[in-house]
């Protein structure tokens, strides 16, 4: 699948939304991400994605660590180790000499999960973490079919992995942990839905929550303007080449 | 007169200054190459070692639920012996293959063991191991890369000059031995 006959099949489509998505899509295939958060396979509450995406730039702004989350449907036949491996380095996630890249592939239709971590990141990450997390948060949720709250709830937990080991706050993260495997269950589990769903629900209401459009229109017009390393901190600008080495962790559901 | 004699004269000397860069920089070209497969290989080593070390905790988990496969014990320790003394890419690769078989049957055990399968620690044990196989293979890769590159430059005219007068020759693959893409099988 290329990018170019994705790119010529859309104006076919007259939907202002399509046209939309012809601006982005080129994007997405090659260079960099248009967002943090790039839902190709659409499995995503929008609402949900637009709060990752904010999560996910607060994360890049405190700790210069870039995520990004990938949904697909299909890798096409591509183990997806190789295929996040190469999606991390071409869009060059984290910062050179720093390699603090990270990319978490879900691709629906294959039922499989990759978490890329880049070099940077291994020692905070390891691989066993990676593992835990993937199947103590998403694995159980992307059973039942919950997509959604499984991309959600292990992305906070390895973004709160991250903030923890480099010492800083994020405002309004959920305090999912990755706690090491409790046999009974904590009282304070039954909470953590509770809040999870409290920071939806806030999400949905605030009016001031942005927009994912609004990310994936400004990361398009940067691109524009061939600015790569934009200083803004409103988009996505594109690492300038953090190092994976094929660390973290993948399995299936 | 004099002029078109300096003219000469210069044109002479940055002609001849050209082919000194060129010359230079073509005889360092293979000695660059071989280095950067050097290095890549030692990339493929520290994570055949990651792997190794990894082994005796994975060995001993498994063991607290299956003690009774001392076959498949054994083998990975012979596995594992084998790989301690191979010498070069050719047979370190071939012990590592077989290293790798070893360790994808004791992996199968959860199979038949449960418990081994439910245990966190196990788990753990299992995605580090698999973190490390993927390592190998993105090492493995990256470094058949600068060997093929390398290779081709050897090979191929006119750097099959410099790199013979730089002694430098072809390097070898690290080739995925056949052992290792059979599937083991378990006996029940």
């Amino acid at each position: 699948m290329s990018s170019l006959s994705r790119w010529t099949s859309c104006p076919n489509s007259l939907a202002l939304l399509s046209f939309l998505f012809c601006l982005v899509l080129p994007a997405a295939a090659g260079g960099f991400p248009a967002s943090y958060v790039v839902d190709e396979a659409g499995i995503i509450d929008t609402a949900v994605a637009n709060r990752l995406a904010g999560h996910l730039q607060e994360l890049e702004q405190k700790t210069s660590a870039q995520m990004i989350v990938l949904t697909v449907s299909t890798t096409a036949g591509v183990p997806i180790e190789e295929y996040a491996l190469e999606k991390a380095e071409s869009w060059q996630l984290g910062l050179k000499g720093k390699d603090n890249g990270l990319l978490m592939v879900v691709a629906v239709q294959d039922r499989r999960y990759r978490i890329e971590v880049g070099y940077g990141l291994e020692s905070i990450i390891p691989d066993s973490l990676a593992g835990s997390i993937a199947r103590r948060y998403l694995v159980p949720r992307f059973k039942m079919g919950d997509y959604t709250t499984g991309i959600y709830e292990s992305a906070v937990v390895i973004m709160n992995t991250i903030a923890r080991a480099e010492g800083v706050e994020f405002t309004g993260l959920p305090a999912l942990q990755a706690q090491p495997a409790s046999r009974g269950k904590s009282p304070l589990g039954s909470l953590f839905p509770l809040l999870f769903l409290i920071i939806v629900v806030s999400s949905l209401v605030s009016p001031r929550s942005r927009g994912l459009l609004n990310i994936l229109l400004l990361g398009s017009l940067l691109r524009g303007g061939g600015t790569r390393r934009s200083g803004g901190f409103g988009s996505f600008g594109g690492g300038l080449g953090g190092g994976f080495g094929g660390g973290g962790a993948s399995g299936s559901w | 007169m004099k002029k078109n004699i300096a003219a000469t004269v210069v044109i002479i000397l940055v002609f001849i200054g050209f082919s000194l860069a060129l010359f230079i920089s073509q005889y360092n070209k293979p000695i660059r190459m071989k280095e950067s497969v050097d290095a890549q290989w030692a990339q493929v080593e520290n994570q055949l070692k990651r792997r190794f070390d990894l082994i005796p905790n994975l060995v001993e988990t498994v063991k607290g639920f299956a003690a009774q496969e001392k076959e498949i014990f054994l083998g990975v320790a012979e596995a594992r012996k084998s790989y301690f003394s191979a010498q070069g890419v050719d047979e370190k690769a071939r012990s590592a293959g077989q290293l790798e078989g070893a360790l994808s049957r004791l992996l199968l055990l959860q199979e038949r063991y449960p418990e081994l399968k439910s245990n966190e620690n196990f788990l753990k044990l299992q995605d580090s191991l698999e973190g490390t196989e993927n390592r190998i293979a993105v090492e493995r890769k990256r470094y058949n890369d600068q060997v093929r590159i390398l290779n081709t430059y050897v090979k191929t005219f006119p750097g099959k000059f410099f790199a013979s007068w730089a002694g430098v020759g072809q390097a070898e693959y690290f080739e995925v031995p056949d052992v290792q893409q059979e599937t083991p099988k378990v006996t029940f």
